[in-house]
């Protein structure tokens, strides 16, 4: 193996003896094909380990059909290397373009400082290796990663060596430096190298489960998953070392490793396809990670001190950037151990971006940039630890003269920040037409009537459209639309309470809302409920939610929106909750017990179950995430140290997730999206937004519609939906107000309130109007189909607003919506009946319908419809006016 | 020779992802060329033009007394009806399937097919999707899918052919025939009627009686004028108004496309052909089901109940559920036949589970997962023979065991679609439709 080590070793400096020069014959500038093409060879090459298993069946299936078990395939020999090379080479040289967003010459030549990461390099032990970034500063100051584009050359190259992706590594202890150079300018990075031939100490869980998570061997589709897979088990991405390791070591009568004769072990020979492996072929024979193992094998599986430090944070270098669109950026992740050494873990870090069209990540750490403008968060995660980097990735066209924008409140400029780094010129303000049909629908779920539509249209104060909001906000409507959106997250489940539980339970709610109880008040109240149910209504919640665990879970995603479900079994993967996190929480939720009274169902304080952590047994003590883990168990009802921590006002969550909830509902798109997916790795589009609108929601008592009224003061919701040059892409950074889909039971409302014809649900009095439904389980058709939620879960995603087939089919063609168009006693027929003259049945229907006045093509032309019929021919054209209205995007949507 | 590697699914995929990260130009399009090729190898054929029919038996059908007889079993296990023969030597069914055991040479027999849960809800969902519901699961929801159904998954993947909707559900939905997280577009059309009905009519597909064809014309000319936003940027730069759009333009091609209408006009058939399917609910769908595919619906999921026999099984079987199901069934595979059909669709016949081989005090049968013997045909599989044994009293497979992921591998291998597809959750948690370590049922396509 020592003679394939140095081999590779030849391979890798290759690239530094390729011709340089600073002027010369065309062959060797930077954008003549050949220097293309060695620039993607130069590709191969960095991700050699990755590349080479690869090449057997390149070869065999694609220029030779070799079978995969001749030696050819077999080996790492130089024939086949030298093969794949030069096929490699010709193809790639053939290609047009820039494949790699490598910088222009031009770029490259102009940029005015060059900078790297780290700025020298200290690498300890044995394979030890780090990435180095190249930074490069344009004429316009902004950054861009210019590493492969950078020439790099070490001076002493028996001391260390680098790739040309900066992957520098050390050979053997000494000092050296290497020197980077980008269109002339050059820095010079001192490199120490130490300790580099010391045996290596190994340490199972910081140097072997790693690799288990790495090269995906235990991930929930393998053998990470709950039964194993083919009699071998791991822990899901490596969270229980112990039980990997006695996997390993002990199970399967010690076949997995031999410590005798290393590489006849299962592990590796399974891995690397020595073979049948159902997994296929994860690591090279004789790559570096597989040596790692084969190495750990050899020196008798050692476990590894107990108080070894282990990985502390992970830190990821750069942590925020502006990309150009298509640009790249390669990631540093540096892991903090708790001893307070720092190791580069680029190369076993695995990385995730939270929208790969924006911005996409490979496997190495190299984030790129889609053609759309946002940004992105690509999270890495190592050992359990995780940190995000985040980049904004603005239009390339940038705005010469930004116009300027109506600034309203504290939300617009920092809005407007944002959209001016993005190159992005918003939607002007809306009418008042749109507006008012907008904020009657967001408030009170309700459409304005034609009558109020007018008095608004006429209203010439100043201050309009703020009344109109206190005015709404008065509204009995406010309070059932509130009602119905919280019932479906606090679950009012007739099936689960009875009739009597769930109706008491939703008054509770609809009156919170009714007398604007803060929502601190609120959520304590409900959390702290306790005694007979028919007193604490908010007690029910307890019931529907089901067990400790459904109970804490729910609250969490409620209340935080944060979603710890994960860690019941595991670390969550993509947060920092451990299954310890996670029985705290779990711990507030065992006490509430139901028990028969004389005054009915009585919930109590007083159950003994204790929360135990499945894998040490221990009993967990209550107490809230993020918070330090108690000496002792707090006393009493645990809850009301729960209630106490959600209402602080420096509590991290509360403010910030029902600030986001509210957020989402009115401008169509949370700060945070899933709204109820608060997650160190799935951070806020806007986190100076959300920090403002939290803060101005605390200090005004949590109280619900005063932030109703800051939000909808704000330009940011007062825009037009109006689509431009710069906004057209957008759908994150509130640069024009989002088509929103009417929910399922405004819209039927509104279908009511246009045609007049009340709609009667079964089991409720006449006249009840589809919001104030208590219970989602009444059968009706247009509910369900326009995506009424079952309230089965507390996820916000139950209430779906995606639209269907049958959807459309229902409004174009349905006997109801039809019966309701022609019904004698409805609004079309009733407006005929009293000899409304054309222009006014136009006008007053568009005013039901959009709350606006037709246009005068609309006018003319719905005019032309009617024009000369009598009788049923003119109810007949009637209905198909209303009809089209009813089935138009303007009405189906809140826009 | 056992020590191949070339059909194992992760080295393409590495090769894919490689590609896909854009590690070396040349190899992302070659090695997706080569991807490709190495698909289509494996599948031997091109496949994109196969249907599939779910003929759904909710409540479990009895496969002891239909699938897989066993009349050497004692008296409390055997049941009261002998096995008669087919026209496939050899093979015997159930007496009460007389026209069926006709067409055995048009379909086969899985009678080592078991699956671990006997609960209604649970079953139907594993059943449906390959997978085992978590301990999440809600079967109460509608749909309760917390993976996609086969059809869903079908119609993502390959998309609708023409005007007709890719997945169908009739004459209801069945609670684990939705998409989940494929979202609504992978949810079926149902069709929510009975096509045993005289006046059947799918719900909404067309007009109102009042409204003509040409009141129709003139209200669509009503709505262009009225509705400023429909093609425009705005409905263009909103994701789900354009979904709306879309779906409403895709709804006008249904109403007014002559292959839906056609499709869906079940009287157009003759009045004979009506009768040998059999004038009841689960006949009228199975040719409806066969109306569909050959208009181009790719899925079609019948959904029909009652099976749940666990009293009076062998009265409720020979009275009301096979004679209807021998009709329906029968006529299915021979009309398919008949029009060269059968070749190009998947037939499969399923309950969510068995029954218990030892008949209960009630004369009945109860849930038995650990035995589930499947019928199914076409698709390009061998019909005609039976694929492992359930032992001597069909209490579990003693060979070549099956289960519901070797289910979902075998739809999506015989359709063309890689069994290793991936989908992304919305969370980014990766999906394969089938689960990990589903095995196409090889018997079939040898």
């Amino acid at each position: 193996m020592a003679n394939g080590r140095r081999r590779r070793t030849d391979f890798v400096q290759q690239p530094q003896k390729l011709p340089r020069s600073d002027s010369g014959p065309p062959w060797q500038s930077p954008d003549f094909p050949w220097r293309k093409a060695a620039k993607h060879l130069r590709y191969i090459l960095m991700n050699i380990d990755v590349f080479l298993p690869l090449s057997g069946k390149w070869l065999t299936l694609g220029a030779f059909d070799l079978p995969v078990e001749h030696p050819l395939c077999q080996r790492e020999t130089n024939i086949v290397r030298g093969i794949v090379f030069l096929l490699s080479g010709i193809a790639l040289a053939m290609l047009p373009g820039n494949l790699h967003a490598d910088h222009s010459s031009e770029t490259l030549e102009t940029l005015s400082h060059l900078a790297v990461a780290p700025q020298q390099i200290l690498l300890e032990g044995p394979r030890a290796r780090t990435v180095l970034i190249v930074d490069g500063t344009t004429a316009n100051g902004q950054k861009i990663d210019v590493t492969r584009d950078a020439q790099f050359a070490v001076l002493d190259t028996s001391v260390a060596n680098i790739a040309p992706n900066g992957v520098v590594r050390g050979i053997a202890d000494g000092k050296t430096e290497v020197v980077v150079t980008v269109a002339e300018k050059t820095i010079h990075v001192p490199v120490t190298i130490y300790a580099s031939q010391a045996p290596q100490q190994f340490h199972f869980e910081n140097d072997i489960v790693p690799l288990l998570t790495r090269y995906g061997c235990n991930t929930s589709g393998c053998h990470g998953k709950a039964e194993g897979q083919n009699g071998f088990k791991l822990s899901v991405f490596g969270f229980q070392p112990d039980d990997d390791y006695a996997a390993l070591t002990k199970e399967n009568r010690g076949r997995r490793v031999s410590t005798t004769m290393p590489e006849t072990s299962l592990m590796l020979t399974k891995a690397s396809g020595g073979v049948p492996h159902g997994g296929g072929i994860r690591l090279r024979k004789g790559s570096g990670d597989y040596r790692t193992l084969r190495n750990w094998i050899d020196a008798g599986t050692p476990f590894g001190n107990d108080d070894a430090a282990t990985v502390a944070k992970i830190t990821v270098s750069p942590s925020e950037r502006q990309l150009t669109m298509q640009a790249q950026q390669q990631l540093r992740v540096v892991a903090t151990y708790t001893d307070g050494r720092e190791v580069d873990v680029t190369a076993h870090a695995q990385f995730q971006s939270n929208n790969d069209a924006l911005g996409k990540v490979d496997e190495f750490g190299l984030v790129t940039a889609g053609d759309s403008p946002g940004d992105v968060a690509v999270m890495a995660s190592y050992m359990g630890a995780v940190d995000v980097f985040r980049s904004l990735i603005p239009r390339t066209e940038t705005i010469a003269d930004y116009p300027a924008v109506t600034e309203s409140n504290f939300i617009d400029p920092l809005i407007h920040d944002k959209l001016r780094k993005l190159n992005i010129v918003p939607a002007g303000p809306a009418d008042d037409a749109t507006y008012l049909r907008r904020v009657y629908l967001d408030i009170i779920g309700t459409l304005p009537t034609p009558a109020e539509s007018r008095a608004f249209l006429s209203d010439s104060r100043p201050n309009r459209r703020a009344l109109l909001v206190d005015k709404l906000l008065a509204r009995p409507e406010y309070a059932d639309y509130q009602a119905l959106k919280w019932s479906d997250l606090l679950r009012v489940n007739r099936l689960a309470l009875g009739h009597k539980g769930a109706y008491a339970y939703y008054r509770w709610i609809r009156d919170t809302f009714r007398d604007n109880k803060p929502m601190d008040a609120f959520a304590a109240e409900l959390v702290t409920a306790a005694g007979p149910t028919s007193e604490a209504p908010a007690a029910h919640f307890y019931k529907v939610a089901g067990d400790a665990h459904k109970r804490a879970a729910t609250f969490s995603q409620v209340f935080l929106g944060v979603r710890i479900e994960c860690a019941q079994c595991h670390h969550h993967p993509q947060d920092r909750w451990s299954q310890t996190d996670y029985y705290g929480m779990h711990a507030f939720f065992t006490q509430p017990t139901f028990q028969a009274s004389n005054l009915g169902e009585l919930l109590t304080a007083s159950g003994q179950e204790k929360s135990v952590h499945p894998r040490t047994n221990q009993e967990i003590f209550a107490y809230p995430l993020a918070t330090p883990y108690p000496k002792q168990s707090p006393t009493g009802d645990r809850r009301e140290l729960l209630a106490d921590w959600l209402t602080d006002a420096e509590n991290p969550w509360f403010a910030r997730n029902i600030v986001n909830r509210a957020w989402a509902h009115f401008l169509g798109r949370g700060l945070v999206e899933p709204i109820d997916d608060f997650r160190l790795t799935n951070p806020p589009s806007n986190p100076q937004l959300l920090d403002a609108l939290a803060r101005e929601f605390v200090e005004n008592g949590y109280d619900y519609q005063h932030l109703i009224r800051t939000i909808t003061a704000s330009a940011a919701y007062q825009r037009a939906s109006t689509v431009n040059e710069t906004n057209r892409r957008d759908e994150q950074n509130y640069s024009r107000f989002l088509f929103k889909r009417i929910d399922a039971e405004v819209l039927l409302d509104a279908v009511v309130q246009v045609t007049g014809v009340p709609e009667k649900f079964a089991g409720v009095a006449a006249g009840y109007r589809a919001i104030q439904l208590w219970d989602s389980q009444v059968p009706h058709y247009f509910l369900k189909t326009f995506g009424r939620p079952v309230r089965a879960t507390a996820c916000s995603c139950e209430r779906t607003a995606a639209p269907t087939v049958g959807q459309v089919l229902h409004v174009l063609n349905s006997p109801e919506i039809q019966e309701k168009l022609s019904h004698q006693g409805g609004r079309i027929a009733g407006m005929l009946r009293s000899g409304t003259d054309d222009e006014t049945f136009i006008n007053e229907l568009s005013l039901a319908c959009f709350s606006r006045p037709p246009t005068e093509a609309e006018q003319a032309k719905l005019m032309e419809h009617l024009q000369g019929k009598q009788g049923p021919a003119r109810q007949q054209a009637a209905e198909d006016i209303a009809w089209s209205m009813l089935n138009s995007m303007e009405f189906l949507f809140n826009h | 020779m056992g020590r191949s590697r070339f059909c194992d699914g992760v080295r393409r995929r590495d090769m894919l992802t490689i590609g896909a990260a854009g590690m070396f130009g040349a190899g992302l399009s070659m090695s997706q060329m080569l991807q490709l090729q190495a698909a289509a190898a494996e599948q031997g054929k091109s496949t994109d033009d196969i249907s599939l029919i779910i003929l759904f038996l909710q409540g479990g059908i009895s496969t002891i007394d239909t699938w897989d007889m066993k009349p050497n079993a004692p008296a409390e296990f055997r049941g009261e009806f002998d096995p008669i023969a087919t026209s496939v030597p050899g093979i015997q069914l159930c007496e009460h399937l007389p026209h069926l055991a006709q067409q055995m040479d048009k379909f086969s027999l899985v009678r080592s097919f078991a699956h671990r849960n006997s609960s209604h809800g649970h079953a139907d969902h594993f059943i449906l999707t390959g997978y085992h519901p978590t301990p999440a699961f809600n079967s109460k929801l509608k749909p309760n899918n917390e993976k996609p159904s086969h059809g869903s998954v079908i119609a993502k993947k390959l998309g609708p052919r023409g005007s007709v909707p890719a997945y169908v559900a009739l004459p209801k939905m069945h609670n684990s025939g939705g998409g989940a997280f494929l979202g609504s577009d992978a949810d079926p059309f149902t069709v929510a009627a009975d096509p045993n009905t005289p006046n059947f009519a799918v719900r909404d597909l067309a007009p109102p009686l009042t409204v003509p064809a040409a009141r129709l014309g003139h209200r669509r000319d009503l709505l262009a004028t009225v509705d400023r936003y429909q093609s425009s940027a705005e409905v263009a730069a909103n994701q789900s108004a354009r979904a709306l759009s879309t779906f409403q333009q895709r709804a006008f091609d249904l109403m007014t496309s002559p292959e839906t209408k056609r499709a869906f006009d079940i009287d157009d058939e003759s009045k004979k052909l009506r009768d040998e399917y059999g004038r009841h609910t689960l006949g009228q769908s199975c040719l409806m089901a066969r109306r569909l595919v050959e208009a181009g619906v790719r899925c079609v999921l019948v959904h029909h109940s009652d099976w749940d026999t666990h009293n009076d099984n062998f009265h409720m079987l020979k009275n009301r559920l096979l004679p209807k199901l021998d009709t329906g069934m029968s006529t299915l595979f021979r009309d398919l036949s008949d029009r060269g059909m059968l070749e190009n669709t998947f037939v499969l016949v399923t309950g969510e589970f068995g029954r218990t081989p030892r008949i209960n005090k009630d004369a009945g049968r109860d849930h038995w997962g650990p035995s589930t013997a499947l019928a199914m045909g076409g698709g390009g599989m061998t019909n005609g023979i039976v694929v492992g044994d359930s032992g001597p009293r069909a209490e579990r497979p003693v060979t070549n065991p099956y289960g519901p992921k070797d289910l979902a591998a075998t739809i999506y291998h015989s359709l063309g679609i890689s069994p290793e597809t991936i989908f992304h959750t919305p969370e980014g948690r990766p999906m394969p439709i089938v689960p990990h370590g589903g095995k196409v049922i090889g018997e079939l396509f040898s």
